[in-house]
């Protein structure tokens, strides 16, 4: 993927959003109490009664210099507002990312060790579940069940890291597991594969035949090698959880980048959609940057270019 | 007299493989209870009750009501064809529009940085917020939840595609149609994409779970089809409230929806086995 020019793609499809509703943008977004003159205000706000070309070059204009724009609703600027969220958003991606990669991986290795077995079918069997249920919904039982029923974590909410590190883990801990579950199922089969391929080669049979302990030829030889897929599989399991987290934010009433954009949506507060569609894919963008980055750090053969 | 031993077509493989016929087995129950709503369900799924609100499951009714004292049961036998419909329309849709993308992207070497970087623009947004945005920006419908879902998954269809037909391509069979004069057409049509429609076939199932997941997404927020259409979304979103009170109203769409993407996925690994040797061996 080469980043600049999906960047910009990505930029003038965020903008293009708005040219895609049918009727008049102004009219929608003000309601049908506006009056004409508040209408025309609108307009001239957001541009609209330009050409579409002013109107991208006023879009990148503003770009330029990081001005994402005003939020009609909020009567704060698109970025301040995202910003201030971001922090609840990103946490609740990583946090989900960590489990889903430690418990995913974990469930594979033991998987491909045990392939054929039972463990290897009970293991395959839930992570299959894992990305069959829908989360919101899987997020709504288990609020109801440990939440409500057994009361041993609060139904929603949410306190910031800096000013109690344990009561954010106990806000975050459901959201953050709910959401882990689907691509944890994914990470378990994608390391299930690359073990059992990585299990069979010449290396792994002579670190064996020279007498080295099983669970060191596991660790050391074969999941070292089989990470590198799964590794690649995480810069796109970033983006599906950063979409999975606007829901899930719904769910938990968390206050992240999810719950403002789809307030936004529900308020046809475009500005913000604009600016969280952008933000989102632009995370993605660079995520996968970055990932090909460690890729070639965790495989010397590209590393050092290739053979 | 002897006879050649027969290599067991597709069909027998796949009904041999245990997954893919527990997901047959599965997902045909889940589309006969959509096709059949109209017959299985016990009431319209549509009618206030208001003697029988938040009724629990029993006798009268099942699987319960809800705050209007609608039948939960039937709700959700309606809501589950309506699920079908657009999750079947969306992996049609992307199928042709990918496919189509795919196929000229890996085959014709100047279409495809183009293509693909716009394929990769799509596929940067996360594909259910992409769908809610367009779902929402479009407006409320059924129409338009197809369109906005099939636009945010066609990316996945068209990678897909454009690998299997660059595998393709380079077979010797397609370069000897070329050197006895085939036009680039015909061996696009005649020779490349015949073969290269496994991988299609196995991505399209595993779009449909997608879209069926998605959908609910779509419809839990408020821009999916909008009421009184019972979607399973919107059930789960109508039960948010009552969830103290009368569980019932959002688990049981949620078991639906499971029901559905679970068999989907189970027939996507079976067909994924049968049709691509390649793997079968490899993972097998």
């Amino acid at each position: 993927m080469s980043a600049l020019p999906v960047l910009l793609l990505v930029s003038l499809m965020s903008f293009a959003i708005v040219w895609i509703v049918p009727g008049d943008v102004a009219s929608e977004m003000a309601g049908p109490t506006a009056t004409a003159e508040e209408l025309a205000q609108l307009r001239d706000r957001l541009g609209l009664n330009k050409p579409w070309p002013d109107q991208l070059l006023g879009w990148y204009s503003a770009l330029a210099v990081g001005d994402l724009g005003q939020s009609i609703l909020l009567r704060q600027g698109v970025g301040a507002a995202i910003l201030e969220r971001l922090p609840v958003t990103l946490s609740l991606t990583f946090l989900a990312l960590a489990i889903a990669l430690v418990l995913g991986t974990a469930l594979g290795v033991l998987a491909a060790v045990r392939a054929g077995q039972g463990a290897d079918r009970l293991a395959m069997g839930a992570a299959l579940i894992g990305f069959s249920l829908p989360d919101f919904w899987l997020g709504l039982v288990l609020m109801y069940v440990l939440a409500v029923q057994l009361a041993w974590l609060p139904t929603g909410g949410f306190v910031p890291f800096s000013q109690d590190p344990l009561g954010w883990l106990r806000f975050m801990v459901l959201p953050a597991g709910t959401l882990a579950l689907s691509q944890m199922g994914l990470f378990a089969r994608m390391t299930r594969a690359a073990m059992l391929e990585v299990l069979c080669q010449d290396y792994v049979r002579t670190a064996r035949a020279k007498g080295m302990p099983g669970w060191v030829v596991i660790g050391k030889h074969a999941f070292r090698n089989a990470l590198i897929p799964v590794v690649t599989v995480a810069g796109i399991a970033s983006g599906v959880l950063l979409g999975g987290a606007v829901v899930i934010e719904q769910v938990f009433s968390l206050p992240g980048v999810g719950r403002l954009i789809i307030g936004a949506i529900q308020r046809r507060d475009y500005p913000v959609i604009q600016g969280g569609l952008l933000l989102t894919a632009t995370i993605f963008v660079l995520v996968n940057l970055a990932v090909d980055l460690l890729y070639a750090w965790l495989d010397p053969r590209i590393r050092h270019g290739r053979g | 007299m002897a006879v050649a031993k027969r290599v067991p077509g597709t069909w027998s493989r796949l009904l041999a493989h245990p997954s893919f016929r527990l997901g047959l087995v599965l997902f045909a129950l889940v589309a006969l209870c959509g096709l059949l709503a109209a017959w299985l369900a016990p009431y319209d799924p549509l009618r206030n009750n208001f003697r029988a609100r938040l009724v629990a499951p029993g006798e009268a009714h099942w699987l319960g009501t809800d705050r209007f004292g609608r039948d939960i049961l039937s709700r959700t036998l309606y809501g589950a064809q309506v699920s079908l419909r657009i999750g079947l329309a969306v992996a049609g849709v992307t199928a042709l529009v990918g496919g189509a993308v795919g196929a000229l992207a890996g085959f014709a070497r100047r279409l495809d940085g183009p293509l693909m970087r716009f394929m990769d623009a799509l596929m940067a947004f996360p594909a259910v917020l992409l769908a809610i945005a367009l779902a929402a920006a479009l407006g409320p419908s059924e129409v338009n939840a197809i369109l906005a879902l099939s636009i945010a998954y066609v990316p996945r269809t068209a990678r897909v595609m454009r690998a299997g037909v660059m595998v393709v391509r380079e077979f010797p069979f397609v370069e000897g149609a070329q050197a006895i004069g085939a036009s680039s057409t015909r061996v696009l049509l005649r020779h490349v994409l015949p073969n290269a429609l496994a991988p299609l076939v196995v991505q399209q199932t595993y779009v449909f779970a997608l879209a069926v997941l998605a959908e609910a997404v779509l419809s839990f927020l408020g821009v999916g089809p909008p009421p009184p259409t019972p979607t399973l979304g919107g059930i789960i979103s109508e039960g948010r409230d009552y969830i103290q009170e009368a569980p019932w109203i959002s688990i049981v769409p949620g078991i639906g929806i499971a029901l559905t993407v679970l068999g989907l996925n189970l027939m996507g690994d079976g067909l994924r086995d049968a049709l691509d040797p390649r793997l079968r061996d490899a993972v097998r």
